[in-house]
């Protein structure tokens, strides 16, 4: 069993005997109202998409899945190709697929990810808690703060804006922590 | 045969849960020809609001509502068309397997909490398909279309009209109360939980050129009134004067007289979600003080309002608006925000005139919600 609040992308209920794969998650606790979490869900047998609302404490039955180790190989379009990293079989996604990682994935990324398969099926895959990314543009120092707590924009290579610590140029290579869509963590040593 | 509901009341703590579950039972029998059933875990709270209702009957018709105890060793019952759980309530074990036994769906909802965020839109209406195959829906009241609305009956404001048409009617619900105001006095209502910032308040009305007049419905708010005062003790009925201010207590009322109490004040200051929404009906300037959450989680609700009802007003009107309602929500000095407001006062009194009628524009929540159970059995 999964609560609501359990729920992330990529996390498989079962509904009414269906496989829904979580596309999206996000979770609201706001005044007096119940914590919630928005879902989108997909029924894998029919391709149905919906979105739902559960409480924090909803209890669902959620379906065990098969995990590999995979790395992207290459985007076409809306398709990305990953491969089975033990015995090099290409399994293909599309962008919707995997929305909630998009923002970090880019062409030539070297994460080590978990492709999550339901009946052999390639369903999802998530990022590494921790990935780097080198930063594409941002402004120069506007305080020259050290202390990594006045934060700035910054965009990566693929388009996808995040807060730095001001102190961080173009070209430097950063940590994001992907959880909950993804925040700066530091800056990385490469 | 009328369609049948229930509605689950857990009474967490105040009266918000039952105010608004007992407002919306009564409204759906007047107006909706439904037969609802109110389940309610602590009939004390319910006697506070219906001071004729018995809060020892497991089963009692008030007002054609059957409200009922719901009691801590559930007994089986039918389950009807319609089952509204309040603000996240979790209803009876049994009871929900008696909804899947059911042949036809019951319609099950959540009703939320009232809130102004922008997230609410976006939630409002979805299901929520439970591991056992039934199928709750979220329902969340709101200021704008893309809500349930905020719950209003189909004559209140009519009947708001007349009332503030007929001065004798005025006069005797405040004479009922033993409030005997002076002339050109500034008459003020108060319902909040305790507050820091109450006495940084009074001290600026006592010290007014214009008298005030502070009507208290008792609540939790006394112990500050008193400790202002200097005196203890305070009861129902006890009037008191500080300077330029007369401070009264009332006795809690139900909840049709306390819209007459709103409807007698100048300005109401107000707390949790009931009083607030018939605050905004009475179209006059009110102050919210917003029910406090862990991690100031509150604070983004009273800012996605202040949002809200601040559009239409002008950049200052607003800003001393905002400036009271953070300070009497952030424990801040009461003093010079609320003389801020007062140079606004007209640009404030008309504003929310504007607010209560654009508001009546939109369905009510009773409707809404009898709307969408038609289209969905």
């Amino acid at each position: 069993m999964k609560t609501g609040k359990e729920l992330k992308p990529g996390t498989v209920i079962r509904i009414d005997n269906d496989p829904w794969l979580v596309q999206k998650a996000e979770f609201t606790k706001s005044g007096r109202n119940s914590a919630i979490m928005k879902t989108k869900l997909k029924n894998l047998l029919t391709g149905y998409k919906t979105e739902t609302v559960y409480s924090a404490d909803d209890k669902l039955d959620d379906v065990i899945l098969d995990r590999k180790e995979a790395t992207l190989s290459f985007i076409s379009g809306d398709t990305y190709t990953f491969m089975d990293t033990t015995d090099y079989t290409m399994y293909e996604l599309n962008a919707e697929d995997i929305e909630s990682v998009l923002p970090f994935v880019e062409e030539g990324m070297t994460d080590v990810c978990e492709a999550v398969f339901f009946e052999d099926r390639l369903v999802s895959v998530e990022l590494p808690t921790t990935i780097v990314r080198q930063v594409d543009y941002t402004e120069g120092s506007a305080r020259g703060d050290t202390s990594g707590k006045v934060m700035k924009p910054a965009k990566l290579k693929n388009g996808t804006e995040l807060s730095v610590a001001d102190f961080i140029e173009i070209g430097d290579w950063i940590e994001i922590d992907t959880r909950e869509g993804g925040s700066y963590k530091g800056r990385a040593k490469v | 045969m009328k369609p049948t509901w229930d509605i689950f009341c857990c009474v967490v703590d105040n009266y918000g849960d039952i105010g608004v579950t007992w407002r919306l039972a009564r409204q759906l029998v007047a107006e909706h020809d439904v037969a609802v059933r109110l389940w309610v875990d602590e009939l004390a709270a319910f006697v506070r609001l219906c001071p004729e209702a018995d809060a020892q009957a497991r089963q009692q018709w008030q007002q054609g509502v059957e409200v009922c105890l719901w009691p801590a060793d559930w007994q089986p019952t039918a389950v009807p068309d319609v089952v509204i759980g309040a603000f996240g309530c979790h209803l009876p074990a049994a009871y929900v397997q008696a909804m899947q036994d059911r042949t036809v769906p019951a319609v099950w909802l959540n009703l939320e909490y009232l809130s102004a965020e922008g997230w609410v839109e976006g939630c409002h209406g979805l299901p929520s398909p439970q591991a056992n195959g039934l199928r709750k829906v979220f329902f969340f009241p709101g200021f704008t279309p893309g809500t349930g609305g905020l719950l209003r009956e189909a004559t209140l404001l009519a009947r708001r009209k007349a009332f503030e048409d007929d001065p004798q009617a005025r006069q005797a619900f405040l004479r009922g109360l033993g409030v005997r105001v002076h002339e050109g006095a500034r008459l003020i209502s108060l319902f909040a939980y305790e507050n820091p910032g109450l006495a940084s308040w009074l001290d600026v009305l006592a010290a007014d050129t214009r008298p005030s007049h502070l009507l208290v419905p008792e609540g939790r708010i006394l112990g500050d009134v008193q400790a202002w005062l200097g005196e203890s003790g305070l009861g129902v009925g006890s009037v008191t004067q500080r300077g330029a201010l007369t401070v009264q207590i009332l006795p809690f009322v139900s909840q049709d007289d306390y819209d007459r109490l709103l409807w007698c004040c100048e300005f109401n200051a107000v707390r949790g979600e009931d009083s607030f929404v018939r605050a905004q009906w009475a179209g006059r300037p009110l102050l919210w003080h917003i029910y406090v959450q862990e991690e100031y989680a509150h604070w983004e609700k009273l800012e996605a309002f202040l949002d809200h009802y601040t559009q239409g007003l002008s950049a200052p009107a607003a800003a001393a608006l905002v400036a009271l309602w953070r300070a009497w929500n952030m424990d801040r000095d009461m003093g010079q925000a609320w003389r801020e407001l007062l140079a606004h006062w007209p640009e404030l009194s008309a504003h929310a005139e504007r607010w209560c009628a654009a508001q009546a524009a939109q369905p009510d929540l009773a409707t809404a919600l009898v709307q969408f159970c038609r289209n969905s059995l």
